[in-house]
């Protein structure tokens, strides 16, 4: 058996350790853009913030290739794929598969400005794109420009916080995280970073950088003019799908994939960052483009090209971030408005600064969002998670921490 | 291997799993000096309260596979195989708080430990007393647990005295295998504490339900 598997990010590190778990003789073909060790992404930022050394990215040895029995083709992107004949092609090359993964995650979603090839104007997503950001840092770089408020967008801002930058970040909605958070825990996480100094700004976008070979300023669309020497992009990711066929297979936003994590190809599977399946708190198509999830289902798509038939449907939105003193933990829905019958609850306590919201559907907890007092948060992710319903009163959830009694 | 086993219908509440289990993983590993230690030791189980007001004894469950370990962004958390015990290391923990999300037992806490580097905030669960056991003693929780809630036992001998019980409640002949006189009365009083407190006579039902104390209504069904 010829399993090939096309990104070296969680989805498909947990994969390929997951086939080698149950097929030790099959043949892996990892390949891999990156050439650094599997590292984990998320992390990034907290080297951008200082408090992990670059070099405590890696979450794998770096005899990980062979301690797996994997071939790795590391350094160049796949470029394309013929389902047809069962083969993908890379730096010139045809690599024939049996099973395939596409586990090639998310690349940033590219902006239009002029002037985008001066220097340091990054994104962010890549252990590389973090070195340039401290190599800028080392360079002298005092005032950064972030453009937009998603969570990569915040956590460069915050990191370059930590670091003692002035920060300017542009945002299109009133409040950062909109995607992640509701508008209350939005406005509580507003309040924390310009206490802490960001500079925000809604509906504004960059228009012109200037610099002679780094970038020197911003032209703004409300006709103002910031000085900055480093600019960091973070307006969302696009799954990374160019050398996909797509009159071949179906792909929406992601791949789309069904509950055993195949596509519409035959043996052709996908996880993580580029796979859309069935999100368990909308009951739609969806692409959850984190951590956790490419984690699961990259372990899961693994066990199903080995050959063992094993169902994934527990894809949830989901993420836990703490910044200065705030910890923030949402899952699923956080906008009542975009399912149908919604009930929401909700509880603030301004002496603790304990926020909650709670979002049903029905008789099942759909949506949180947690501020502070998150550490038994898991149990309510767990209950939307695995469609329990809820039986007791729902108000006995909004309590900070709480006993089993509350759900019954 | 032997394994803690819990069983909350014997648990009075009494908590004192909780300060044994300070006290085992404090520096003096005595009740009285524990308590002057910076970082201030603190429980690793959590006497929470079950749908009649009954003691529940909340600790690690050692899943596996584990979903904290399949969520940890640094890889901190693995699993020992030999002791059946998920473990922690403090000194990859970046406290980001990913295993309080995927834990569906809530049993995870982030503070200073004696086990970390001093002034670092880490992630702090149910290590199973691994210290204790090399030096062949059993997890604190048990020792201090006078109820037997919490049991030490191979995880066979455990699902043998299930599998008994099972087979005997459904043989008309043999009588199930009665708790204790105490906690069946225990937990007979605190079942019908709730009910009388939450089901309200029908003519009487507003003046009851002024009455019942909020965290005390349970069940309307
Ligand atoms: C700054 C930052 C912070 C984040 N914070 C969080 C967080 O707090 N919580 C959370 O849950 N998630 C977070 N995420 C998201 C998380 O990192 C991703 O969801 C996760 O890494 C996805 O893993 P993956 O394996 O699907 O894809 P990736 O990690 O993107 O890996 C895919 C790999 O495939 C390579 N590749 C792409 N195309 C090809 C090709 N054609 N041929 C060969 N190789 C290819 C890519 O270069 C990449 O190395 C964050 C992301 C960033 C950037």
């Amino acid at each position: 058996m010829q399993y090939v598997i096309i990104g070296n990010g969680i989805a498909g590190v947990n994969a390929a350790e997951a086939i080698r778990r149950m097929d030790p003789n099959g043949r892996i073909v990892m390949i891999g853009d990156e050439a650094f060790p599997p590292y984990c992404r998320p992390m990034i930022s907290m080297v951008l913030e200082g408090s992990v050394p670059l070099a405590k990215l890696p979450i794998r040895q770096a005899s990980f290739y062979d301690d797996c029995k994997i071939e790795p083709i590391l350094g160049n992107r796949v470029t394309e794929l013929d389902v047809d004949a069962g083969r993908v092609d890379v730096n010139g090359k045809h690599v024939a598969y049996d099973k395939l993964l596409i586990a090639s995650g998310a690349d940033p979603r590219p902006i239009r400005a002029e002037g985008l090839e001066l220097g340091n104007i990054v994104y962010m997503r890549t252990e590389a794109h973090v070195r340039r950001m401290l190599d800028a840092l080392d360079g002298g770089a005092r005032r950064a420009l972030v453009l937009g408020g998603g969570l990569v967008g915040f956590k460069a801002a915050y990191g370059l916080m930590c670091r003692g930058l002035a920060v300017t970040m542009l945002i299109r909605s009133g409040y950062p995280l909109s995607m992640q958070v509701d508008a209350f825990a939005g406005g509580m996480i507003l309040d924390t970073l310009t206490a802490h100094g960001l500079d925000v700004r809604v509906d504004i976008a960059a228009e012109v950088f200037e610099g002679k070979d780094t970038v020197e300023a911003a032209r703004l669309s409300d006709g103002s003019r910031l000085d900055c020497d480093l600019v960091v992009i973070g307006k969302g990711v696009l799954p990374a799908l160019d050398f996909v066929p797509r009159d071949r297979i179906e792909v929406d936003l992601g791949l789309v994939v069904d509950p055993f994590l195949q596509t519409s190809a035959p043996n052709v599977f996908a996880a993580g960052d580029a796979a859309e399946s069935i999100d368990v708190a909308r009951q739609a198509r969806w692409v959850n483009a984190i951590w956790p999830e490419a984690a699961a289902q990259g372990k899961v798509a693994g066990i199903n090209m080995a050959g063992r038939t094993v169902p994934y449907e527990r894809s949830l939105s989901r993420n836990v971030i703490r910044i200065f003193d705030l910890d923030v933990m949402t899952a699923g829905v956080v906008d009542p408005q975009v399912i149908t019958g919604a009930e929401v609850i909700t509880r603030f306590d301004p002496a603790t600064r304990h926020y909650r919201q709670l979002v049903f559907q029905e008789d099942r907890l759909v949506g949180m969002t947690l501020v502070n007092a998150i550490e038994q948060g898991g149990v309510l992710m767990a209950l939307i998670q695995n469609r329990i319903p809820v039986a007791g009163r729902r108000e006995r959830l909004l309590a900070p921490g709480f006993n089993y009694r509350a759900l019954a | 291997m032997k394994q803690v086993v819990v069983h909350p219908e014997r648990c009075v509440g009494c908590m004192q799993c909780q300060v044994a289990c300070a006290v085992a993983h404090s520096e003096a590993k005595q009740l009285v000096p524990a308590q002057f230690e910076s970082p201030r030791p603190r429980p690793r189980i959590h006497v929470g309260a079950g749908p009649y007001n009954e003691g529940f004894p909340n600790r690690c469950r050692h899943c596996d596979p584990a979903p904290c370990l399949l969520a940890c962004l640094p890889g901190a958390i693995t699993r020992v195989a030999e002791t059946a015990t998920v473990m922690i290391n403090v000194d990859t923990c970046i406290n980001c708080a990913s295993c309080a999300m995927a834990c569906p037992f809530g049993v995870i806490r982030y503070h200073e430990d004696r086990s970390a580097q001093a002034g670092k905030t880490v992630a702090v669960k149910c290590d199973n007393c691994l210290a204790r056991q090399r030096e062949d003693g059993i997890p604190a929780c048990v020792e201090a647990c006078l109820s037997a809630a919490l049991t030490f036992e191979t995880l066979d001998a455990a699902y043998k005295r299930q599998t008994d019980a099972v087979a005997r409640s459904v043989s008309a002949v043999a009588a199930a295998e009665a708790l204790a006189p105490g906690w069946a009365l225990l937990n007979a009083h605190k079942k019908a504490r709730l009910e009388l407190l939450t089901s309200p006579a029908p003519s009487d039902e507003k003046r009851a339900a002024g009455n019942a104390r909020e965290d005390t209504h349970v069940r309307h069904d």
